[in-house]
């Protein structure tokens, strides 16, 4: 369990070049532990950069980025413990890999830390079942792998490492919808199971609302909405005044509503609307 | 035209032979740079980066050089004035080098005229059957991909970090190990690109130099030549004044 906290951090790429781009832009927010957090905004509005200075791989501008209370720059030194704390699965991590097995590459991290043999192959095999990457995959090569398979295998790379809060900057970006089932149910799986705190960073609302609690939007290197799942929805008018909406479903079962179907108002799932629906033809 | 004239002014540089002609280079730098409105901020970083070798080569010169009028002698190493001069003239060749360099081909040409100029001044050897637009396309495709590759190099390397590889601490082995985690990916990223972009180029139905015609057609204009006349001028005024032998001379 671990709550991370940004206090007032702005993020400039570029300092003291003609080319200076404010990244992050007096960002303030809390992630509470132990729940599914999905940060969600346009292309360029700071997600990624946001997630990297979570784990010390960029230094704020300025302000602090907090860990359970503790400044994670306090002590430079100290990073790489940080880095086992927090951990960090990049955008398009499958380039990443690069061992003789894919058993050899989720083992990786875990190494570094430093764990004995036989813990590591315990976790190896625990952050393969998460993902679904079958057994008899372990002993292949990275590259012969298929895309998503690489993709789950990075992921459960940085599991493997057991990190207390788990940050994934779109991990089901580019696969098909039921390799991003399995991946996204498989990291929502690992932070129940070891009730470590997840930031997810993604682009699709449907997703968010599927596997999300909390919800936090960007905008032009800035919070814009941040809150529970239920709180961000209902503010659908801002939301498309970002260019963002509530998913789909939900908007059908506004229409719905409107023409006199009693359903409830926080529908953001095809599933929850089936639920519902049949409960009503019953 | 500007390769050659950039190549030219480099030759003038070693021409210089004495404090006459080194002042005239150094004015000629300077003006060029005013002209070509580089930000000095930018000059001077391209700059601070070669600083450590123009200073090794002005100790070496200040050390190594031998003259008559000794001017201290401190242990067995022994100063003389003329390796004085040779160290302060070698580092404003190396200075004005830098400048010239980066000042005619990167700042102020876009890499395709660059080898367009490369291909055009190789295209007499044409006649021995190089080939010389693949080789200009080859460093086109190279120059291109300097900026992915180190782009790509960051990303990876933040990657391996977020997985606890350490790279500033540790003995020279362990350092060395730590690099192997960012070169074996950089390399299949490197090569799958370059696999992607064959494709690619082939998909366009590129299939080399013979028959192929220029998006920009470059010509010589009468400003061009006007540059070439005052680079020869340039080039007469330093040797006259290296022949005037004022002062000092290498
Ligand atoms: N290495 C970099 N150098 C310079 N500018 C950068 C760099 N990385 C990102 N930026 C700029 O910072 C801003 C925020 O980028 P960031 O990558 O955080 O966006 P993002 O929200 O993750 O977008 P996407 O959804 O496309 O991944 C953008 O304007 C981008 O152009
Ligand atoms: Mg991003």
């Amino acid at each position: 369990m671990a709550t991370v906290t940004l206090e007032h951090v702005s993020y400039i790429y570029g300092k003291g070049t003609p080319f200076e781009i404010k990244a992050l832009d007096d960002v303030s927010l809390t992630v509470k532990s132990g729940r599914v957090t999905g940060i969600i905004g346009h292309t360029g509005s700071g997600k990624s950069t946001m997630v990297q200075l979570l784990n010390g791989l960029e230094k704020p501008e300025g302000g602090r980025v907090l860990l359970d209370g503790a400044d994670i720059w306090e002590n430079p030194k100290n990073m790489q413990a940080i880095r086992f704390r927090v951990g960090l699965v990049m955008q398009y991590p499958e380039y990443q890999l690069f061992e003789e097995t894919i058993e050899a590459d989720i083992a990786f991290g875990p190494r570094n830390m430093g764990l004995d043999e036989e813990e590591i192959s315990k976790r190896v095999r625990e952050a393969a079942a998460f993902v679904g990457l079958e057994p008899e995959l372990l002993q292949k090569s990275p590259f012969d792998l298929s895309g998503g398979q690489k993709r789950r295998a990075a992921i459960a790379g940085v599991m493997a490492m057991r990190p207390e809060v788990l940050v994934l900057d779109e991990p089901a970006a580019g696969l098909d919808p039921r390799g991003r089932d399995i991946i996204l149910r498989g990291i929502r799986e690992y932070g129940e199971r070891t009730g470590s705190t997840v930031i997810i960073v993604s682009h699709s609302m449907e997703d968010m609302a599927a596997y999300c609690d909390d919800i936090v939007v960007m905008y032009q290197a800035k919070v814009f909405l941040a809150g529970t799942r239920d709180e961000v929805f209902s503010h659908a008018g801002e939301l498309a005044s970002v260019g963002l909406d509530v998913p789909q479903i939900t908007h059908l079962a506004l229409l719905l509503k409107k023409r006199g179907v009693p359903l409830p108002d926080a529908i953001y799932t095809v599933e929850a609307a089936r639920d519902c629906l049949r409960t009503l033809l019953q | 035209m500007k390769l050659i004239l950039s190549i030219l002014y480099i030759v003038c540089t070693f021409l210089c032979k004495n404090v006459l002609s080194f002042a005239l280079l150094l004015l000629s730098a300077v003006l060029l740079l005013l002209i070509s409105r580089i930000p000095p901020r930018i000059v001077l970083r391209s700059l601070r980066a070669l600083l450590f070798v123009m200073l090794f080569t002005a100790v070496l010169n200040l050390l190594f050089t031998k003259g008559e009028t000794e001017l201290f002698a401190f242990w067995r190493i022994h100063v003389y004035v003329e390796g004085v001069y040779s160290a302060v003239f070698m580092l404003v060749r190396i200075m004005v080098l830098i400048l010239s360099t980066s000042l005619f081909l990167t700042y102020t040409t876009t890499p395709i005229a660059l080898t367009d100029a490369i291909e055009s001044l190789l295209s007499p050897l044409r006649v021995v059957h190089l080939p010389v637009h693949e080789f200009a396309m080859m460093m086109t495709i190279a120059l291109r991909f300097i900026p992915t590759l180190m782009e790509e190099t960051d990303k990876i390397m933040n990657a391996q970090k977020a997985r606890g590889v350490d790279f500033s601490s540790g003995g020279l082995i362990k350092r060395a190990k730590a690099l192997i985690p960012i070169l074996i990916p950089l390399f299949i990223s490197a090569f799958r690109r370059a696999d992607e972009l064959a494709m690619a180029m082939e998909c366009r139905c590129y299939r080399g130099g013979k028959g192929r015609t220029k998006m920009r057609v470059s010509h010589l204009h009468a400003s061009d030549f006007v540059a070439l006349l005052m680079m020869v001028l340039f080039g007469a005024a330093v040797l006259y004044l290296n022949r005037l032998g004022l002062f000092y001379t290498l």
